[in-house]
């Protein structure tokens, strides 16, 4: 569980977070979503004790990071995959770690088996490829086998397996019962994994719902085609749908889903050639929710902020 | 704090870094042990009785390379921070360890002593190979007993430590490894240097306060400007202000 309480964090004049509240519950994944330069970093620094919030909390299970006695064992976290020394091994690189938190060898070996780098754990960090330092720094996360887990933009610079491998991670992990908050500035990574969806623009919530409300919230209406569209109006709005007849005859109607307007059409007899249910995908819902902060977001020069 | 201690320990072995400084501080003892046995050859060839006791009363030669055996050691307290700071990893040993003031005593507690003893470990070794090249000739700086080098051996060896530790700092501070290699430069290279140019009787005092010559002060050399508690107080004092400094960066600045 992760609470976040009128988070806010300014660095000089930026305000970085402004008043941000939002609850990251177990056993689903849960999106953290926002274009570049939202606050979704910072937001994860503040919860790992790293970046000290101006003002508000940020706590984990209920605790402020900094009195975690042994961390690694509460919160497993990526924060960047390039953020080791190329010169350690992969295995030398766990076993630091591990040792701060008093975990044995067992359990490095273990996690570097579930990450797939057993066979080059031995080898100098400097020679992985992207993909290879992220499933290291998962590794990094999953060493105190966490009941809380932070991801920040995990996906990125990998290839299609390794996707498709953080995905189903996730999904696992959250499945266990385990908190999984996984940042993204991608609405198209988010709808293939997250089942919650926080999203923050400049510092701000904009959005804390489900997947499926977001979906519903920008649902505009199914296109439907009939030979008898005249009739067909009048039989849905005797149903309690609204009906706006469309110049090209088609009816765009709202109120009722294509299978309900089906059903209703074959009831009384009535073709119909085409439902379409035409809803904003979420990539445009995601759009139009932080086009006025992105938009904001361009405009500090405006205020003399250079 | 043992578990913190043990994690920067291996850090620090676990890394090439550590075993390339070592290598070099290799090459210092060769270089010095080359530096005697051309004294010696002087020596030998000598055609006057002056030519002669120039070499006779020079310093142990691992005092006159010493400035070089403590820049090469206190890189490892350089990099302690610098490299984490560089690479991004301190972020991941601020998340393993929270508490600042924990994860500064630990790097002190494993490059102090990492670099104490191959400090020690360096200059014994050149000062033994000085004795062995030197034999039985009339050399002041080992016509000593063996067991009266002890003290000033041990006392370069905490002077290395402690320009390993003002790295750190320094480090701490700067988070550049570029910059702080140069701070450390110029402390023990080039301030020595400047205070040798310093009118009589400032460039001895202002040269006795300088890291390079602490140590020979804190062993009690035979004419020191400052008595030996003192000395070894100045000389903590450098670790002290440096990693102090480093206390406040790293707990006042997010990384």
């Amino acid at each position: 569980m992760i609470e976040v309480r009128e988070l806010t964090k300014r660095y000089g004049r930026t305000v970085a977070v402004d008043g941000l509240t939002f609850d990251v519950r177990p056993g689903r994944v849960t999106g953290f979503l926002g274009p570049n330069g939202a606050g979704k970093s910072t937001t994860m620094r503040v919860l790992l004790g790293l970046d000290r919030p101006t003002s508000g909390a940020a706590l984990i299970n209920g605790y402020r990071y900094a009195d975690l006695r042994r961390p690694l064992v509460h919160v497993g976290a990526l924060l960047d995959a390039g953020a080791v020394d190329g010169g350690r091994s992969a295995l030398n690189h766990l076993r630091w770690l591990a040792r701060t938190n008093g975990i044995g060898a067992r359990r490095v070996a273990s996690v570097l088996e579930q990450v797939g780098l057993a066979g080059v754990a031995r080898s100098r960090v400097r020679g992985f490829s992207l993909g290879m330092r992220q499933r290291l720094g998962v590794a990094a996360a999953l060493l105190g086998d966490p009941a809380v887990l932070l991801f920040d933009e995990p996906v990125n610079g990998l290839d299609p397996d390794g996707v498709r491998w953080i995905r189903e991670l996730m999904r696992s992990l959250a499945a266990e019962g385990r908190t999984v908050l996984l940042s993204s500035h991608l609405m198209s990574e988010m709808a293939l994994t997250a089942d919650h969806l926080v999203i923050i623009g400049r510092g701000r919530l904009i959005a804390d719902t489900t997947l499926h409300d977001l979906a519903a919230r920008f649902q505009q209406g199914v296109v439907v085609r009939s030979p008898r569209s005249d009739e067909l109006a009048t039989v849905l709005d005797a149903g309690g749908a609204t009906v706006t007849r469309e110049a090209d005859g088609s009816l765009t109607v709202t109120g009722k889903d294509a299978s309900e307007i089906g059903d209703l059409a074959a009831r009384n007899g009535l073709p119909i050639h085409e439902a379409t249910p035409r809803g904003a995908s979420l990539e445009d819902a995601y759009m139009e929710l932080t086009s006025t902060s992105v938009d904001y977001a361009a405009g500090p020069g405006a205020q003399g902020v250079t | 704090m043992a578990a913190a201690l043990a994690a920067e320990w291996l850090k620090l072995r676990s890394v090439r870094s550590t075993w390339v400084t070592v290598a070099v501080v290799g090459v210092v003892v060769l270089v010095t042990a080359l530096a005697t046995w051309n004294g010696v050859n002087a020596w030998e060839n000598a055609t006057t009785a002056e030519g002669r006791l120039r070499w006779e009363t020079a310093r142990p030669m691992e005092r006159i390379t010493f400035p070089f055996t403590q820049f090469c050691v206190g890189v490892l307290g350089v990099l302690a921070f610098t490299s984490e700071y560089g690479t991004g990893m301190i972020r991941s040993t601020f998340a393993a360890v929270p508490r600042r003031g924990t994860v500064l005593t630990a790097k002190v507690g494993a490059v102090g002593g990492a670099t104490f003893v191959t400090g020690l470990a360096g200059v014994t070794a050149m000062h033994l190979t000085g004795r062995w090249i030197v034999g039985d000739r009339p050399f002041d700086a080992y016509a000593d007993p063996v067991a009266e080098a002890v003290g000033p051996l041990l006392a370069m060896g905490l002077s290395v430590a402690v320009v390993a530790l003002v790295g750190m700092g320094v480090g701490a501070v700067l988070r550049s490894t570029a910059g702080t290699l140069v701070t450390l430069a110029v402390l023990v290279f080039v301030l020595p240097t400047i205070a040798g140019f310093l009118p009589d009787p400032w460039n001895e005092r202002i040269g006795a306060v300088l890291p390079a010559q602490l140590s020979a002060q804190v062993a009690g050399s035979t004419d020191p400007v400052l008595p030996p508690l003192v000395a070894l107080t100045v000389l903590a004092g450098y670790a002290a202000t440096a990693l102090g400094a480093a206390a406040v960066a790293i707990s006042r600045r997010d990384p």
